[in-house]
C-alpha cells in the first residue's frame, strides 16, 4: 500500500545525515536556474534544492557513462539515491530502459546501475522558461519510475512510496526520525499547486503542437525549414547530450576484446557514413532534421515511451540559439 | 546461444585466407564455442584493439564447425583484415538481424541477383537452397561485376552450373579477351533471363547503385514489391538494436532487418545510400 508520510525539515536533515553515510546522495545543488545533481555531503544539506525545476544534466548520465567498458566495468555499482528528480527526466526512462533493459538484449552494466539506485521525484513549484513537458502528456510531478516522491512545503517535507524500494528506504528514515501522516488539508494542498503548475505550463504552450501532431508536422515539411533553422548549428552534439531520451552510442574497440561504449549523437558528422564512402546524414540540415524524425515519428512507430519528454534542456544548451519549438509553431502556423 | 555479456564476442582462429580478387578476400574462421547463424544474418567481425564491422558470413549456414567471411578491402577495419595471413585470433558477435526468409522461396522460381561482393551474403543462400533442392522450382542466379578479375568464387560458379535446377549468368562491366559471357552492369542480364514471374521471388544483394537500379528493373519486369528481398547495408556499431547508428525510418537495419522487402523500406530516407 502505498502512502504519504510527513516529516519536518529538521527531521529530514537528520534522516539524511544517515543516509549520506550509508548511500551515495546525489541531490540538486546551485543557484537560481544553475543546479546541477551533485554528490552530497553533510556540509551541503542546507543547500539542496527542492522543488525547483532541472538539474542541468538529465538524469540519464547516471546510468550512461559518457564512456564506459562494458566487457571490464572498472567500477560496480555502489548502492546511491537520486533526490530532485523532475518528472520530464522520470519519463524519459521509459525509452532508456526500452533500449538498453529490452528482453533480446540486456545491457548489464546499464541494468546494475539501475538496480543500484533508489530514485526519488519531485513536483515542480516552478517553471523554467522552455519547460513543456505537459504539452507532451507529462505531468509537472512524479507518475512513474520513481521509488519515492519528495515535496517540501512550509517546513514539512511530504513522502510518498511508489515502489517496494521506496517503502524500503521509508523504514531506514523510521530508524532516524517518526514520519507522521499528512492531514487532508495538507495533502489537498500539494494537490492544488500540481494543478496550478500545470495549469501554467498549458498556458505558457497553448501554441505548441501536440507530441502527435508535432510528429504530423515534421512528417509531411520540407527541406527549407530544416536549413534554415540549422543554419546556426555547429554540430556540437549539446541537444543529444543534454537530452534525457536520446539513445545512441558507438563502440570503441580495446585490447583483449574489450569495449567501450561511448554515447553519441546523430548531430555528429559521420554518424551514418560506411566505409564505401555513402553517408546519408553529411549534409548539416539532414542530421538536424534526423533528430526530430527520430523523436517524434520513428521512435513513436516503434516504442510507446516517449521519445521526447519536453524538459526544454537541447534549446537551454544550444550554443546556436536554435529553439525546436519555434520551429513546430512555425509549422503549426503554415 | 547468447553470452551473458552481449558485447561480448567468441573468440574464432583464422585458419585460412582466401584471395578471391585484387580487392576481396574470404577468412574462414573456427569458432572456439558453438556458433551457427541462419543464412543472411549477420556478425560483428572483431579485429582486437582495432575494431569491429558487420559482414554477413559467405559460408553455408549447414556448416556449423568453420565460417567464412568474405571481405572487401574499402576502409580501415578492412586493410587490416586484409593484412592477415592466417592463424591469429578473431573475435565475432552474433549471429544478428533477420536472415533471407527462405520460406517465402519455398516452391519458387527463385531469382538471385548479385553485384561485386554482393555475391557473398548470396554465396551462403545460394549453399542453402542447394541443400534444399526439392523444395524449390529453380534458382536463376546472375552476378555482376566490375571486371573479370574481380569475379569472385570461380570454382563454386563451377559448381553450380552442374547442379540440376541451378542456372548461372554473369556480366562484368568492362571485359578483356579472355571473357565469353555477357558485358554490361548487372541489370543487362534481367533481358536474358526465363522466368515466370508471378511464381518469382528476387533476392538482390549489391552496392547500393546496383541495388537501386536493379528494383527499378524488377518493378518494371513485373515483381511485386514484396517479392523483391534485399539486404541492406548500412553504418552498424552494436549490431543489437540499440546504439541507432543503422536507423532507416523506424527500423534498426541490424535488428529488423538486414533484409527487407522492397514495400517494407521504400519510403524510407536514403535507402540507396
Amino acid at each position: 500500500m502505498h502512502k504519504y508520510y510527513t516529516l519536518t525539515k529538521e527531521e529530514w536533515d537528520r534522516a539524511l545525515i544517515h543516509l549520506i553515510s550509508q548511500y551515495l546522495f546525489y541531490a540538486p545543488l546551485g543557484e537560481g536556474e544553475q543546479q546541477d545533481y551533485d554528490l552530497i555531503g553533510e556540509k551541503d544539506i542546507p543547500r539542496i534544492i527542492y522543488n525547483q525545476p532541472k538539474p542541468a544534466t538529465p538524469l540519464k548520465t547516471f546510468f550512461l557513462p559518457v564512456a564506459e567498458n562494458v566487457i571490464a566495468p572498472t567500477s560496480h555499482p555502489t548502492p546511491r539515491i537520486i533526490m530532485g528528480i523532475p518528472a520530464c527526466d522520470l519519463a524519459a526512462m521509459n525509452i532508456q530502459d526500452e533500449m538498453y533493459l529490452n528482453r533480446d538484449y540486456l545491457d548489464g552494466p546499464y541494468q546494475k546501475r539501475r538496480e543500484a539506485t533508489i530514485l526519488i521525484g519531485t513536483d515542480c513549484h516552478s517553471i523554467q522558461p522552455h519547460c513543456h513537458c505537459t504539452t507532451y502528456g507529462v505531468k509537472p510531478y512524479p507518475q512513474e519510475n520513481h521509488d519515492l516522491s519528495l515535496s517540501l512545503s512550509d517546513q514539512t517535507i511530504y513522502l510518498y512510496t511508489h515502489s517496494e524500494k521506496g517503502r524500503a528506504l521509508i523504514k531506514e528514515i523510521e530508524k532516524y526520525s517518526a514520519p507522521g501522516a499528512p492531514t487532508e488539508n495538507e495533502i489537498q494542498a500539494l494537490f492544488d499547486k500540481r494543478e496550478e503548475i500545470e495549469r501554467k505550463l498549458n498556458q505558457n504552450n497553448q501554441e505548441l503542437p501536440n507530441y502527435q501532431q508535432t510528429g504530423e508536422l515534421i512528417d509531411q515539411s520540407d527541406a527549407e525549414i530544416w536549413k534554415r533553422y540549422s543554419e546556426t548549428c555547429v554540430s556540437c552534439g549539446a541537444c543529444a547530450t543534454i537530452c534525457p531520451t536520446c539513445t545512441c552510442f558507438l563502440l570503441l574497440e580495446r585490447p583483449g576484446f574489450e569495449k567501450v561504449r561511448h554515447l553519441d549523437a546523430c548531430q555528429y558528422p559521420g554518424f551514418e557514413k560506411v566505409a564505401a564512402g555513402e553517408d546519408p546524414l553529411r549534409p548539416l540540415y539532414k542530421r538536424f532534421y534526423n533528430r526530430y524524425m527520430c523523436k517524434y515519428v520513428w521512435k513513436p512507430q516503434k516504442f510507446d515511451a516517449l521519445a521526447c519528454t519536453g524538459c526544454g534542456r537541447c534549446i537551454e544548451a544550444c550554443i546556436g540559439k536554435i529553439n525546436k519549438n519555434e520551429l513546430f509553431q512555425e509549422l503549426a502556423n503554415h | 546461444m547468447k553470452n551473458n555479456n552481449i558485447y561480448q564476442p567468441i573468440k574464432a582462429k583464422l585458419e585460412e585466407v582466401i584471395e578471391e580478387s585484387p580487392t576481396i578476400k574470404t577468412f574462414v574462421l573456427k569458432p572456439e564455442n558453438h556458433f551457427s547463424f541462419h543464412t543472411g544474418q549477420f556478425v560483428e567481425l572483431v579485429l582486437e584493439g582495432v575494431g569491429e564491422a558487420p559482414f554477413t558470413p559467405s559460408s553455408s549456414p549447414l556448416v556449423r564447425n568453420k565460417i567464412d567471411i568474405t571481405v572487401m578491402r574499402t576502409g580501415y577495419l578492412t586493410q587490416r583484415l586484409h593484412q592477415l595471413k592466417g592463424g591469429e585470433t578473431l573475435g565475432i558477435r552474433g549471429p544478428y538481424g533477420r536472415g533471407y526468409p527462405l520460406e517465402k522461396l519455398y516452391g519458387k522460381e527463385v531469382l538471385v541477383l548479385g553485384g561485386g561482393c554482393g555475391f557473398a551474403p548470396l554465396r551462403s543462400l545460394l549453399y542453402n537452397l542447394q541443400a534444399e533442392q526439392e523444395r524449390i522450382k529453380k534458382v536463376t542466379f546472375c552476378y555482376g561485376s566490375k571486371s573479370p578479375q574481380e569475379c569472385i568464387y570461380e570454382p563454386y560458379i563451377d559448381e553450380l552450373r552442374n547442379v540440376p535446377k541451378f542456372e548461372v549468368m554473369r556480366t562484368v562491366d568492362e571485359a578483356d579477351e579472355s571473357w565469353t559471357e555477357e558485358v554490361g552492369v548487372a541489370t543487362v542480364l534481367l533481358d536474358k533471363i526465363d522466368i515466370n514471374i508471378d511464381e518469382s521471388v528476387a533476392v538482390v544483394v549489391g552496392p547500393p547503385i546496383m541495388m537501386k537500379f536493379s528494383v527499378q528493373k524488377l518493378l518494371e519486369m513485373g515483381y511485386p514489391e514484396h517479392n523483391i528481398l534485399l539486404s541492406m547495408e548500412k553504418n552498424m556499431s552494436c549490431g543489437l538494436g540499440k546504439c541507432g547508428h543503422c536507423m532507416m525510418g523506424e527500423y534498426f537495419v541490424c535488428k529488423d532487418g538486414p533484409v527487407f522487402s522492397y514495400d517494407q523500406i521504400k519510403d524510407k530516407p536514403d535507402i540507396w545510400k
